[in-house]
């Protein structure tokens, strides 16, 4: 019994150790198993440890492009903004001061100064001041007129220097940095054509701020404008002086002519008044002259023989000369002063050229002269002194009579121009040499000529149609051709 | 009545102009006789006595308080260079107290913190206390340890949030405005009760990348190990450079890859950025980073980070059920201003689609943000982050 209870224990025994083994063995797969899903995960999580490092890195390459993107596009509009506020500067202590902190801040840098080099005075001169207190500044400057050498170098090399890029002596990169107190810097030469030139600073103390080739393609472009902007202003300063020059110059220049002009008014109104005062002084003794020359004509004292009555004839003939002469004068000295004032009234241009045509009748009937006129509808109607534009067409047909040969024409032609009348006299006359066309209208002028040589005349006929003509605000001019004619025009407004 | 605000803003270059210029516009928005509180915030070049005395002479007897920061934040944008104020007049009902602490590294930060704390509470005995904001140095070596001194006084679960100042990222000075006095190695607080409502938001967009770590030794704000290698392994394997390279590109790296300490229970993780990185390979955070806490490389992008404002909005909608905000706080880390770039504007057309066009926006951007958890287990205390956006918004 007991024996088959060992051996029932014993049975037992076994099938439990056989069950455990089982259940072990399945235990342990489990366990396996397990392991394995662990490991799976571990690497799963090493590998997505690796994937994040990946997303870090390009995160972070991502974010510095960005960043200089940003810092670039920042960069440039503050460039634009600057440059619009420098290129429409025209005052050269100006241009600098146009630089502020906030572009300075949006182009990546805290501090910067310009200094333009003076020849005359041999030293450094300090145009613009940011980030730096007055000592610090002056500091810089007394640094760069120690060693002025090399910065008047680097000024001539027309390049732009920085941090980053390699100086043409490595000592000076260093030096710039210990001289401005920064950790990066950009140099770029400011070089107008004329005067003094000098050079940009920009730079700043950041550690991390990395300046690259873009920053200095920024500051290159700033220095040029800044160079660019020097030379529009020089160049204004200059214009503006010379145009101030001019004008006082002109000015100078026109005080000087009213002066001699005011003389010439004084000597003509002199002139004037001794013509007119002469004029009159004569008027009285030829008065007598010709009085007695009259008197003894008639015979009332006695018969004359006939040598005498000649010669009287002849003093009589040029008394009435002389008279004509001396009105001539005294009207032209009336009119010159202003003392004959033109009674201007309308009249009919037609019919005062028949009226002279008429007066003329006799001279021209004698040369067989054919006088025409040809007078525009809208030009009949003049307004003007009548005795004296009489005395105009008196004069002028006058004239082309006398200096057309035989059978010659005259044509009187009268047209609207402008906002006057004017009118025409031509003539197929010996025309008037070219030299003498400016003098023609001066007092006692003659043309020099045969006909002139022979016929009688005073120099005053033009002279005095002149001054009428403009006494009625009119011009009187005229054209002519050697032995074709000449056209003598006026106008009356 | 409602609290009557008005802001003022000038980019004027001028120190004495901008002051002027930004008062003039935010008396005129205000229209209100009564000024109670100025909130000033400026970029770093008008941290002089010169600019408060000017705005301060200019208000009178107003409690102002604020700070400096790379940028400022307003409705009309967002500007590097320029100062923002906002007046404010608080209706019956409303009531706060002002404080500030100065040489705090002087102190134990702690202390520091509980100083503030007792300085606020002073006169808010039998007053319903709703908020405390407060503003301080950028470049306080522990900023955790003052939270935690303040929430010893305030209460740990009471609702805090807060700017770190900053200044153009030299690191060099950071300044906090508190009445009449400009001042580093200081913070100063406001603490605000009776009928007021508000919500606060505050997100990242960051996301977690790689395997999760963990880290074996860390003292405070340094970080030695993690995983039982020198902590800045990690960047370096990431990022396949050396010791020289990581350090020449700190600050980049810092802003796109921080240090993600994982919180149970919370959406997001608390991120810390990296001030520098030790001869044997420690790095030096912004602040604590606890021994043991499971720790992730952070990843982010202009899309996750505007995603993140959003959310942060929807969370200060949360907060106001459904009550109207008259004002928002914007607290905003450098980090996100250097990521977005251009687009930082964008920020702002989204909270202005959220929350309405026209209230009135006014923010800075900071070194640190504080704001509290939000999952149950943290019971609502504050922490010290990085690279985030806290939003608040204010309503009575």
């Amino acid at each position: 019994m007991g024996e088959y209870l060992i051996n029932i224990l014993g049975m037992a025994s076994l099938l439990a150790v056989i069950a455990l083994g089982i259940a072990l063995t399945y235990k342990m797969e489990l366990i396996r198993q397990l392991q394995a899903t662990v490991n799976n995960l571990k690497r799963s999580l090493d590998e997505m440890d690796e994937q994040s490092r990946l997303i870090v890195r390009t995160d972070m390459e991502l974010n510095k492009t960005q960043e200089e993107l940003d810092k670039k596009i920042t960069g440039l509009y503050a460039l634009q903004r600057l440059s619009r506020a420098i290129t429409t500067t025209l005052e050269e202590s100006q241009i600098f001061k146009m630089i502020e902190a906030t572009y300075l801040e949006d182009l990546g840098f805290e501090k910067a100064c310009a200094f333009l080099w003076s020849e005359t005075e041999k030293k450094f001169l300090l145009q613009i001041n940011i980030g730096y207190l007055q000592g610090e500044a002056e500091a810089i400057k007394s640094s760069l007129d120690l060693n002025k050498d090399k910065y008047l170098e680097l000024i001539k090399s027309e390049r732009t220097v920085s941090s980053i890029s390699q100086p043409m002596d490595a000592s000076l990169g260093e030096e710039i940095k210990g001289v401005f107190k920064v950790e990066s810097f950009i140099i770029s030469s400011i070089l107008p054509k004329e005067g003094n030139r000098g050079f940009l600073f920009v730079g700043t103390q950041r550690l991390d701020t990395l300046i690259n080739e873009g920053d200095e393609e920024l500051i290159t472009i700033l220095a040029n404008q800044l160079g660019q902007a020097l030379e529009n202003a020089r160049l204004f300063e200059k214009t503006w002086r010379t145009q101030l020059d001019l004008e006082k110059k002109v000015e100078e220049r026109t005080r000087d002519l009213t002066r001699v002009l005011n003389e010439v008014k004084n000597i003509s109104n002199r002139k004037t008044d001794f013509v007119s005062s002469v004029s009159h002084e004569l008027r009285t003794p030829l008065t007598s002259i010709k009085g007695y020359a009259s008197i003894l004509l008639t015979g009332k004292l006695g018969d004359l023989p006939p040598e005498i009555k000649d010669r009287l004839d002849k003093i009589n003939r040029h008394s009435d000369e002389l008279v004509h002469l001396v009105n001539d004068l005294l009207d032209i000295a009336r009119i010159e002063s202003g003392r004959v004032v033109m009674k201007r009234e309308p009249l009919d241009l037609k019919n005062v050229v028949d009226k002279v045509a008429d007066l003329l009748s006799v001279q021209l009937k004698e040369k067989q002269i054919h006088l025409s006129s040809s007078i525009a509808e809208d030009a009949n109607t003049i307004f003007a002194d009548r005795s004296q534009i009489e005395r105009v067409f008196i004069n002028l047909i006058g004239n082309a009579i006398k200096f057309t040969p035989q059978k010659g024409k005259i044509t009187v032609h009268a047209h609207k121009a402008q906002n006057a009348v004017q009118v025409d006299i031509s003539d197929t006359g010996c025309g008037i040499p070219e030299e003498a066309l400016e003098k023609i209208f001066e007092e006692f002028y003659r043309v020099d000529n045969p006909i002139n040589q022979e016929a009688k005349g005073t120099g005053l006929g033009l002279t005095l149609v002149k001054n009428i003509i403009e006494a009625h605000d009119g011009k009187i001019w005229v054209k002519s051709k050697l032995n074709a004619g000449s056209t003598f025009s006026f106008t009356i407004p | 009545m409602a609290i009557q605000i008005g802001i003022g803003l000038s980019t004027e270059k001028d120190t004495l102009q901008a002051a002027q210029a930004a008062v003039r516009q935010a008396r005129i928005n205000i229209g209100a006789e009564k000024i109670s509180l100025a909130i000033v915030f400026s970029s770093i070049e008008f941290a002089h006595q010169s600019f408060l005395n000017t705005i301060a002479s200019l208000l009178g007897p107003v409690t102002i308080i604020g700070c400096t920061g790379l940028g400022i934040i307003s409705n009309e944008g967002i500007f590097k260079h320029g100062i923002v104020i906002m007046l404010l007049s608080l209706p019956e009902g409303v009531y706060f107290n002002s404080a500030c602490v100065k040489e705090i590294s002087a102190k134990s930060t702690a202390s520091a913190g509980k100083e503030l704390g007792e300085n606020l509470l002073y006169g808010f005995k039998n007053i319903r206390r709703d908020l405390s904001v407060i503003f301080a140095d950028g470049l306080l070596r522990d900023e955790s340890g003052f939270l935690y001194g303040l929430q010893q006084r305030l209460g740990t679960s009471f609702p805090l949030a807060g700017a770190s100042a900053s200044d153009n990222l030299a690191f060099k000075k950071t300044y906090v405005y508190f009445n009449g006095e400009v001042s580093s190695d200081s913070a100063c607080g406001l603490l605000w009760g009776g009928k007021l409502n508000f919500g606060l938001g505050i997100k990242h967009g960051w996301r977690p990348l790689g395997k999760p770590r963990y880290v074996t030794k860390s003292s405070g704000n340094i970080v030695y190990e993690i995983d039982n290698v020198p902590a800045a392994t990690i960047y370096q394997e990431y990022l396949a450079s050396d010791l020289s390279q990581l350090r020449k590109e700190l600050k980049r790296i810092s802003i796109l890859y921080p240090i993600g300490i994982y919180l149970a229970g919370e959406e997001e993780y608390l991120l810390r950025n990296i001030l520098s990185i030790e001869d044997d390979g420690a790095l030096v955070f912004q602040s604590d980073v606890p021994e043991g806490s499971p720790v992730r490389l952070m990843i982010g992008t202009k899309e996750s980070c505007l995603a993140a404002t959003s959310q942060a909005i929807d969370e200060v909608k949360m907060g106001l059920r459904g009550r109207a905000a008259n004002f928002v706080f914007v607290f905003e880390s450098v980090s996100r201003y250097i990521l977005l770039g251009r687009h930082a504007d964008k920020e702002l057309e989204i909270i202005k689609e959220k929350l309405g066009k026209d209230i009135p926006i006014i923010g800075i951007y900071t070194y640190g943000e504080q704001a509290p958890l939000k999952a149950v287990n943290y019971q609502g205390r504050a922490y010290f982050h990085n690279q985030t956006i806290a939003i608040l918004g204010i309503g009575a």
